[in-house]
């Protein structure tokens, strides 16, 4: 049977059997496929053995599934097909029939490193070093500083000052406030309509005094932002674009 | 200078845990200033408890004696951040030099350093500076935003696109830092600030915290109790229930949402609404 290899960012983190039976992936740790990942849905899709093939299928998820970037609903699959689901990627692998699925422990747990239990600081040497090795070990292309990113957000329509925003800081405020670095023009706007929080693996839309939308989807808890996402609060729209 | 005045509810709560033979953490709540400083000392043979009390008690006297503008010119500025972010920063970077000539004076305390994360409050500009992996979080609209970026080598990793967040939480190479204080005889402080609204709470925390209680549970704990005393021990002792590995500590400061127009006319009323 073929197996699945889910990769995060170039990454193997685990081989997955397909035997016949379906595999669910999504957030909840009950799901075959489960990714820790506020982009995911709980129960995202759904990988089954159809007469004789592979076949995806969506789940209604908020961010949808993506088959060689292609957003579907439902999809066969067939050999070195990629299915993306937020930042992880699915790749389906008919070649290694029979091969025993193995679970490949992430690049960041490279053995011979020591466990440190006292907190230690690099120099600077040292760090460069690690940071190498660490490198090395996991993906040897793109690794470069510049995968440091920021974001922008780019107006599409709304009263807003200016046609571009730059996410540099750790809090980016939408409202109407003097420090609000996104400003809404208005009376009756509020004065902390939502907030943009840059964490250290990406940027989080949360709400303020509103609930902002993403492509449509009226966000709960902070959400991931993706390359392209669509956020809308108080009938202003801003496409959200992160360069890779 | 924004004329409106915020008043703020704060409490601090700090135990060593349930492995570490002392407590290495320190911290510093300064009311008059609304400044609040919280450090966490490395090394356990080199002095860390030594480096995170001069850490905080060198910020602390630093800001009370050179106020925002009174600085030496040697040390950084940054040209977006007010002064008095500006001055939070220089304070920092005088910390440094501090530790660092008493490590270099005093052999027992050869190489000994430290974290910080310093929170000023004027108005409702919030100022924030720091080095290491402790943390500022702010808690608005029921969730947490994080408000540095750790200076580790997983942190580093995560931001490089090496790691996904999941993986950092779990790594073996947490304690690894790229930046501390004392180590060196300078430090780049990282600095921001941002404005802050009634009802925000901001928790500055060492790691002994962020690395036991995950940040739902931090966030439950502080929508849920509205005494900032009881949720600092309660954030204490629940790092404990999980292990408590390291030394821990907390400081959380609320915003109180300014009184309703009429409860200020009618105080016997606002006993009853609050």
């Amino acid at each position: 049977m073929p197996v699945l290899i889910v990769k995060f960012e170039g990454s193997v983190l685990k081989k997955v059997a397909t035997n016949g039976g379906s595999i669910t992936i999504g957030r909840g740790p009950d799901n075959s496929i489960a990714i820790d990942n506020l982009a995911v849905s709980n129960r995202h899709a759904e990988i089954k053995s159809e007469q004789g093939g592979l076949v995806v299928e969506d789940l209604n998820s908020l961010n949808g599934t993506f088959v060689n970037n292609q957003r579907v609903k439902r999809s066969a699959l067939k050999h070195g097909d990629v299915v993306s689901i937020g930042k992880h990627s699915i790749q389906v692998d008919e070649s290694a029939h029979g091969e025993s699925p193995d679970v490949h422990r992430p690049a960041a747990n490279t053995k011979g490193t020591p466990r440190v239990d006292e907190t230690l600081v690099l120099d600077t040497e040292k760090r460069r070093k690690m940071m190498q090795d660490m490198a090395a070990a996991g993906e040897r292309s793109q690794i470069t500083p510049s995968r440091i990113r920021v974001a922008t957000l780019v107006r599409v329509k709304g009263q807003i000052d200016q046609a571009e925003y730059q996410l540099t800081g750790k809090l980016t405020v939408i409202g109407n406030s003097e420090m609000a670095t996104i400003r809404l023009r208005g009376w009756f706007k509020p004065k902390m309509a939502a907030q943009i929080n840059r964490r250290d693996d990406g940027y989080y839309l949360g709400r303020g005094d509103k609930v902002p939308t993403i492509n449509g989807n009226t966000i709960g808890a902070p959400a991931l932002l993706s390359d392209g996402d669509l956020i809308e609060v108080c009938g202003v729209q801003l496409r959200f674009a992160i360069k890779e | 200078m924004n004329g409106k005045q915020i008043h703020l509810d704060v409490a601090a709560c700090t135990d060593k845990g349930r492995v570490r033979p002392i407590n290495e953490d320190s911290y510093r709540i300064s009311l008059d200033q609304n400044l609040f400083v919280l450090s966490d000392g490395m090394g356990g043979a080199a002095k860390g408890e030594v480096a995170s009390a001069m850490a905080v008690e060198a910020v602390t006297r630093s800001l009370r004696e050179n106020g925002a503008d009174g600085f030496p010119k040697l040390f950084t500025s940054y040209a977006e951040s007010s002064n008095g972010t500006n001055s939070l920063v220089r304070a920092i970077e005088m910390a440094n030099r501090e530790i660092h000539e008493h490590g270099m004076r005093d052999p027992g305390c050869r190489g000994m350093g430290s974290t910080i994360v310093a929170a000023r409050i004027s108005g409702t500009r919030l100022s924030l500076a720091h080095v290491g992996d402790s943390r500022a979080y702010l808690f608005r609209a029921d969730a947490l935003q994080q408000l540095t970026s750790d200076h580790s080598l997983v942190a580093e990793q995560v931001r490089h696109g090496l790691m996904s967040h999941q993986q950092a939480a779990a790594s073996e190479l947490q304690s690894l830092l790229t930046r501390a204080l004392g180590t060196e005889e300078s430090v780049s402080v990282d600095a921001d600030e941002i404005e802050l609204f009634p009802g925000d709470s901001l928790l500055l925390c060492s790691d002994g915290l962020t690395r036991m209680v995950p940040e739902d549970e931090i966030a439950a704990i502080l929508t849920q109790i509205p005494s900032v005393r009881i949720a600092a021990e309660r954030l204490v002792s629940r790092a404990n229930e999980h292990g408590g590995q390291d030394n821990i500590t907390v400081i959380v400061i609320r915003l109180n949402k300014p009184r309703s127009w009429f409860a200020k006319f009618i105080p016997w009323c606002s006993s009853n609404l609050v």
